[in-house]
């Protein structure tokens, strides 16, 4: 069997048909009893939930009111306002992120000092978005003395600090909070599109040269249209769901007064709602639910598994020119703009409680104090704790619940595969705000509701779909030789999977590592159903911005200790992680 | 026995003490502040805990009249506030007690900054006048520190006024969703606050500034900036102050001003302990919590306020809580904070309710929108909000 890289995609040439299906099935009487741990889950915590929001939102105690729910919740003030600030972060933000990360990817890329400011770029990403949130507050505070943003705009308009726009402020909240999360997001952008730039054949760029091709041809026809076509797209399509994520961004970000002019869908649904189902807020949520998955799948359809397998980079090229000067500063520039943040955090983790409440922290002289009040409190303990056996609970369960259900769904071929793509990919995006009341009856019916077991219970359901979708890529990509070999060695399906599963390294490592961290980072899924036994520390950390200026050195001090972790499993797993991720589809 | 709290941190730990006293052991988890979900969920999973804590009386009639709680009968000498007793009851039916009160009526000042505390509204106004103009002269500090980034700061400011100028049937009225929000006395409530707050230079950095201000930093910006001299909200401030406080000086305190002297409004908040459907010993362990002695290690920290009136004054140590323990036995009647008696999403919380309707007139009046066009936007919207909650959730 030979295997060569065509124009970045990959041709398997031993095989007729539909390629690289079909060769990993375990016999029909088992594929049921492996699926049903997934199917379960799926349906009773996803199916079942989004029907019962469907069913809310036309109803009222079971009565059918037809669209007055819709009616209400359009006519509330705001609402519209709401919508098109939605649009606008499915849409600005990820056209944002995706030029960013292509100029810093092509900029960082053949430069020495490059891993730095990959490396540099790659942490924000690892921080959970609560963390986040409280940096870019502590930045733009409005206050001269503590918010650098504030200072260094009342010196450059030379204006006294009232009278510089606000930051936080209700006419610039919005830019403000998208601000912090392309600073989030912009360094997984980057590393897709490394490794697909990766992935181009070097050949092909010298092709175009020998032809005297100019710069321009080369991105042209020896990288835009061979791959970086779909890696923008897969990168859009990311990050725009990713946008869905913001709540926890606002809610951190934002005081209450300017609350609504930064509001959001997923947020007006939380406000109206909360825990419980109520007939306007399941309106906003079917409405934002159908939005969601029509995007996705249209971007489904058009990246539909054209990515290259990732375990074969096919290094750097040799040779090749170094990058301007301008597009070296440029990636000089955003490394100190992107560390600029994490100082603030950290120079302000390090001021004592009263100091960081009062001074600036670029004038103070350095103590450990808030660091001191926040390790003797038993709450920060506790909660490190519980989320660290949370996560880990959740990861194992879901890495077990996701290999049973992707090795029969990885011999699916032609239409049915694409089904199963399709459902998975929809339950992917299911936003979990918009079902967190009827999730909750659910939960009641298992006696988890408002407990531990309930959130993990949420957590692992919401996890199951990518790590299956990941999965179920990953084993039918696998080569028949290692397919035929695990088939003979292992005598039953579990000596068949565990075999497989071991070709699958990187997948099973990517899965692994974006659940702990996704889980570890949770702010939305502890708030809407962990109950009082241990708060997750995204939770513990978000209850302590309510007094934020009062308590920012502990909160910054909790800030540095929760981000340790996420951050170094997530730098060190790094490559395989833009592996699974591609690999998987989108999240 | 299971008691969910509202309480985190310190007060948390006292209650802890308290329960400890108890001849049973009592498991004692703090819910915080979104406790109302967590017993939704907790109800639909059949798992209530025995007891609950509440922050507001109008999630107690919420739960009573969907049959969720027991009947309580207090303790024999236990004695609430005029005005407070009632708010437990469904149907002559008493479904709570309670166990803490806040005293929401003070101003807070340090004597050198300010030697003669205003007595009446018109004298509140005329000070933050002149001090206004002297702090746009760059002579000194601003009049006012206000935490408007939180709605609840606002709505105290609201309520303080509407008692003084509406009388306690309408308010009783709002509260209960009787009475209607354009009645003229609640645009004169709205009118007093735009006087004062649209008076220029009031607050420190403007009404801008003061919409990103929390209710800490408002006191840090009285007790450890100096940027303005006096700050009003709850007895419970004076935790804030000892943390941030730079100095020697204790601050003082004067009583929210009246239109008259003789007429000051008194606005109280509390906490209710309720007992769950089936559970018997949350009966009696809440008519044990009604006891007076059950309040003792809450005295001996100091700092807290009881709202049972059969606690001698004696027992309190501090000199400003047993001043507000006299004055809430001396009132004749006290009004219970009404943005925690509203129902629904009504009630306010970030960006919700009459919160935002308060920043938003906070916002207006400060921005040069005319008093009338501000009253008349504020009052439309309470209109509304009342009608939509009025269904409740």
């Amino acid at each position: 069997m030979s295997r060569a890289p065509l124009l970045g995609e990959l041709a398997v040439l031993d095989d007729v048909g539909p390629p690289r299906r079909g060769r990993a099935y375990p016999a029909a009487g088992i594929t049921w009893a492996l699926l049903t741990p997934a199917v379960l889950l799926l349906g009773g915590l996803l199916a079942w939930p989004v029907l019962r929001t469907a069913q809310a939102s036309v109803t009222t105690d079971g009565r059918w009111v037809g669209a007055e729910h819709y009616r209400a919740a359009f006519s509330a003030p705001g609402t519209g306002a709401v919508v098109g600030r939605t649009l606008l972060w499915a849409l600005l933000v990820p056209t944002v992120v995706t030029v960013l990360g292509y100029l810093l990817a092509a900029a960082s890329r053949r430069s020495q000092e490059g891993w730095l400011v990959r490396f540099i770029l790659v942490v924000p990403t690892a921080l959970p978005l609560v963390v986040t949130g409280v940096t870019f507050r502590l930045l733009y505070d409005p206050d001269p003395q503590r918010g650098l943003a504030t200072l260094l705009l009342a010196r450059l308009t030379g204006r006294p600090p009232e009278q510089v726009p606000q930051l936080l402020g209700p006419d610039l909240v919005t830019v403000a909070v998208m601000s912090a999360f392309v600073w989030a997001w912009v360094g997984l952008a980057m590393l897709v599109f490394r490794a697909a730039l990766d992935a181009v054949p070097t050949g092909l760029v010298d092709a175009v040269r020998a032809f005297g091709g100019t710069r321009r041809d080369v991105l042209w026809d020896a990288q835009w249209r061979p791959l970086l076509l779909r890696t923008v797209a897969v990168v859009f399509a990311l990050v725009a769901v990713g946008t869905s994520r913001t709540f926890d961004l606002i809610l951190v970000m934002t005081p209450g007064s300017v609350r609504d002019e930064a509001s959001v869908l997923s947020l007006r649904i939380w406000q109206t709602s909360g825990a419980t189902t109520t007939g306007e807020g399941a309106a906003l949520g079917v409405i934002w639910l159908v939005a969601v998955t029509a995007g996705m799948l249209v971007v489904a359809l058009f990246v539909r598994q054209a990515w290259p397998p990732p375990q074969q980079p096919a290094g750097t090229a040799v040779g090749a020119p170094p990058p301007r000067r301008a597009v070296r500063l440029l990636a000089a520039g955003a490394a100190v703009a992107w560390l600029l943040p994490l100082g603030v955090l950290a120079a302000t983790s390090l001021q004592n409680p009263v100091r960081a409440a009062t001074g600036s922290w670029w004038s103070g002289s350095p103590s450990l104090d808030s660091y001191e009040v926040v390790l003797t409190s038993a709450e920060l303990w506790r909660s490190l704790g519980f989320t660290i056996v949370l996560a880990t609970l959740v990861t194992a369960a879901v890495l077990g619940v996701a290999l049973l259900a992707a090795y029969p769904l990885a011999w699916l071929t032609g239409p049915a595969a694409q089904a199963t793509g399709l459902v998975l990919m929809a339950a992917v995006v299911v936003p979990v705000q918009v079902i967190a009341g009827p999730l909750n009856e659910v939960l009641g019916l298992a006696l988890s509701s408002g407990t531990a077991r309930g959130a993990a219970l949420v957590h692992i359901a919401l996890g199951v779909p990518f790590a299956v979708l990941v999965l179920r890529n990953s084993f039918a990509d696998l080569p028949a030789e290692q397919v035929r070999g695990a088939r003979f060695g292992g005598r039953h399906w579990w000596g068949t999977l565990r075999r497989l599963a071991r070709h699958n390294r990187t997948a099973v490592v990517a899965v692994a590592v974006l659940e702990f961290v996704q889980v570890w980072n949770d702010l939305v899924v502890g708030l809407l159903f962990s109950g009082p036994d241990a708060a997750p520390l995204g939770l513990f950390l978000a209850g302590q911005t309510r007094g934020f200026v009062a308590g920012s050195g502990t909160l910054a001090a909790g800030c540095v200790l929760a981000s340790i972790l996420p951050v170094l499993v997530f730098v060190l797993a790094r490559r395989q992680v833009v592996a699974g991720l591609v690999a998987g589809g989108v999240r | 026995m299971q008691v969910a709290v509202v309480w985190a941190g310190g007060e948390l730990a006292r209650f802890r003490e308290v329960v400890a006293d108890y001849p049973t052991p009592v498991q004692v988890i703090g819910v915080g502040n979104d406790i109302d979900a967590f017993l939704v969920a907790r109800q639909s999973a059949g798992t209530t805990p025995d007891v609950a804590i509440l922050p507001r009386p109008g999630l107690v009639v919420e739960y009573a009249r969907r049959g969720w709680l027991s009947e309580v009968t207090p303790a024999d000498n236990y004695t609430a506030p005029a005005g407070m007793a009632d708010l437990l009851t469904v149907d002559r039916r008493r479904y709570g007690v309670w166990t803490k009160a806040a005293y929401k009526s003070l101003f807070w000042h340090f004597p050198s900054m300010l030697d003669e505390p205003p007595r009446t509204w018109a004298a509140l106004v005329a000070l933050t006048r002149q001090l206004g103009a002297r702090h746009r002269a760059g002579a000194g500090p601003a009049p006012l520190a206000i935490g408007a980034a939180d709605g609840w700061v606002l709505t105290d400011w609201f309520e303080n006024v509407l008692a003084d100028v509406a009388g306690a049937d309408l308010y009783e009225g709002l509260a209960s969703g009787q009475a209607d929000w354009r009645d003229p006395p609640v645009g004169y409530a709205l009118d007093r606050l735009a006087e004062l707050w649209s008076v220029q230079g009031a607050f420190p950095g403007g009404g801008r500034r003061a919409l990103l201000t929390q209710f800490e930093e408002s006191i840090i910006q009285v007790v450890h900036h100096r940027d303005a001299v006096m700050v009003f909200e709850a007895d419970f401030v004076d935790a804030v102050v000892a943390r941030f406080r730079r100095g020697s000086e204790p601050p003082s305190t004067f009583r929210f001003p009246g239109a008259r002297v003789a007429s000051q409004p008194l606005i109280v908040g509390g906490d209710a302990a309720v007992a769950f459907a089936g559970s018997t010993g949350g009966v009696e362990l809440v008519r044990w919590l009604s006891e007076a002695a059950a309040f003792r290690p809450w005295l001996d920290a100091g700092g807290y306020l009881s709202p049972n009136l059969a606690v001698p004054l004696s027992n309190y140590r501090d000199p400003l809580r047993r001043q507000l323990a006299d004055e809430l036995r001396a009132a004749e009647k006290v009004q219970f904070d009404l943005s925690d008696r509203l129902p629904g999403t009504f009630t306010g919380t970030d960006g919700v309710g009459i919160w935002r309707i308060m920043q938003d007139f906070f916002m207006d009046v400060t921005d040069g929108v005319t008093a009338r066009e501000a009253v008349r936007r504020a009052t439309g919207q309470l209109a509304e909000e009342a009608r939509t909650a009025g269904g409740g959730r």
